[in-house]
């Protein structure tokens, strides 16, 4: 059977070409193995065999990186593999970040399988777990013995084109792809079985895990709230009348800016919800119920608060990704900030 | 362990032949010693430095270790270790090392 060509990326520090003071070497290629090369050539027990090991050092790949990528993706090319192994990368930021960046790369150009390994904390999880596969990985080097045999096994698979199991099975960090499977019980039982064994504190592991949101650190609070201008924002959905932008009732793909100059308060008559996931006859009825500009234009009479920003933004947060949100609130933000808002009020339903 | 370190006890052994180099560990870490014991006899666990895929073999023992105690005069030991003695974990350490020196030392001193 034909053995596998294998291309293997690794840094300066596994390159044995030196520490720190050497991450800022530029891409270099070897015939064979380098370091852990020899660890990976042994656990693809004659299957595959790592013809060629491209080195980059870390500040490098990072600082120049289109370059770089280039460079690297070259090296790996006149190696003609049917397979690319980065890393593994354990907990160093910069390595993980260019070991992911190349499998991507690998994968979009080369088409052809690449795996890497890193620390569930590596910033490369986080950023490139998506696209690529990551086997988790201990914290340190310390930990390559147990890493390399996984990632052999896995890029064994991938370059056989075998089907890839569920990320526990397989040792890689879960990329956030639902599968449609088949099981013997239906949900009701399965949801039962877990809640009594949580109820009796045994084992069990859920088939929703929950995903994890970043946490933001609320900006300083206002001083004097007296000459702040101050915007509202929503998710609610409230939007002018024949929602003008149509935005859309469920996973909203954009948001809307409203001028509510002169506006003293919100009328059915003017404005309603365009939101999808709950009952909106309240709102629609009142809309200040969820855009309070009523009780807006109430505390800027009263002198509490400066001024309420001329414009209002909205969009439906119903099913909307994270993903979808971060951008909004980037280009909103942008905005508030260059019209000298200093503080938003964000009202959800 | 530090390439560097690898480096010069590589050079060690050439220098005088495994059998005639003993390594004596000062770190504090069990797990540690336990890399840097496997590094000088099976190789570098994580083939970053030049012992990686390459197995010297040598003995090595950690210094709170009582093989080495014992071979001390007892009143230098006691002046140069004998704080350190107090506060590290001595049993771990040991373990450590000592199931490295077992299953890989081809020279045991």
């Amino acid at each position: 059977m034909k053995k596998f060509r294998v291309v293997h990326y690794i840094n300066q520090f596994f390159g044995q070409i030196g520490g720190e003071e050497k991450a800022d070497i530029p891409p270099l290629d070897k015939e064979g193995p380098v370091g852990p090369g020899m660890a990976f050539n042994a656990a693809f027990s004659g299957e595959a065999e790592i013809v060629g090991t491209v080195i980059c050092g870390d500040s490098y790949f990072n600082e120049n990186l289109e370059q770089a990528l280039k460079d690297v993706l070259e090296r790996i090319k006149k190696y003609e593999p049917d397979l690319v192994i980065a890393g593994p990368a354990f907990n160093a930021g910069r390595y993980g970040m260019a070991c992911g960046r190349l499998c991507k790369a690998v994968k979009e150009t080369l088409n052809i399988p690449a795996v890497t390994g890193m620390f569930m904390e590596n910033p490369g999880v986080e950023v490139y777990k998506k696209d690529v596969y990551i086997v988790e990985t201990a914290g340190s080097a310390a930990g390559m013995r147990e890493a390399v045999p996984k990632m052999a096994k896995l890029a064994l698979k991938l370059a056989k084109g075998e089907e890839i199991g569920l990320p526990r099975e397989e040792g890689y960090i879960p990329r956030g792809i639902r599968k449609n499977v088949f099981v013997k019980e239906n949900g009701a039982i399965r949801a039962v079985d877990m809640l009594v064994k949580k109820l009796k504190g045994e084992p069990f592991v859920t088939e929703y895990p929950m995903p994890d949101f970043d946490r933001v650190t609320p900006a300083p609070a206002i001083k004097d709230l007296k000459s702040a201008k101050i915007a509202l924002v929503t998710s609610g959905g409230i939007v002018p009348k024949g929602n003008p932008d149509r935005i859309e009732a469920s996973s909203a793909s954009r948001f809307g800016k409203y001028d509510i100059e002169g506006v003293d308060f919100l009328t059915p008559e003017t404005f309603q919800t365009a939101h999808g996931g709950y009952d909106p006859t309240y709102a629609n009825q009142d809309p200040n119920r969820v855009l309070p500009v009523d009780v807006m234009r109430e505390l800027e009479r009263e002198g509490v608060i400066g001024k309420l920003h001329r414009y209002y933004y909205a969009t439906v947060g119903n099913g909307t990704s994270v993903g979808n949100a971060k951008k909004f609130a980037q280009e909103i933000a942008k905005e508030l900030v260059a019209d000298g808002v200093q503080a938003v009020i964000l009202t959800s339903t | 362990m530090d390439l560097e370190v690898q480096k010069r006890i590589k050079e060690f052994a050439e220098q005088y032949g495994p059998e005639n180099v003993v390594v004596i560990l000062g770190g504090a870490e069990p797990e540690a010693a336990g890399i840097a014991a496997e590094t000088v006899t099976n190789g570098d666990p994580t083939f970053a430095g030049p012992l990686a895929g390459v197995s010297l073999g040598l003995a090595v023992y950690h210094i709170v270790e009582p093989e080495v105690k014992e071979a001390v005069d007892k009143d230098v030991y006691e002046e140069n270790v004998g704080i350190m003695e107090m506060v590290l974990d001595v049993e771990g350490l040991s373990s450590e090392v000592r199931k490295y020196r077992e299953q890989y030392s081809k020279y045991k001193a």
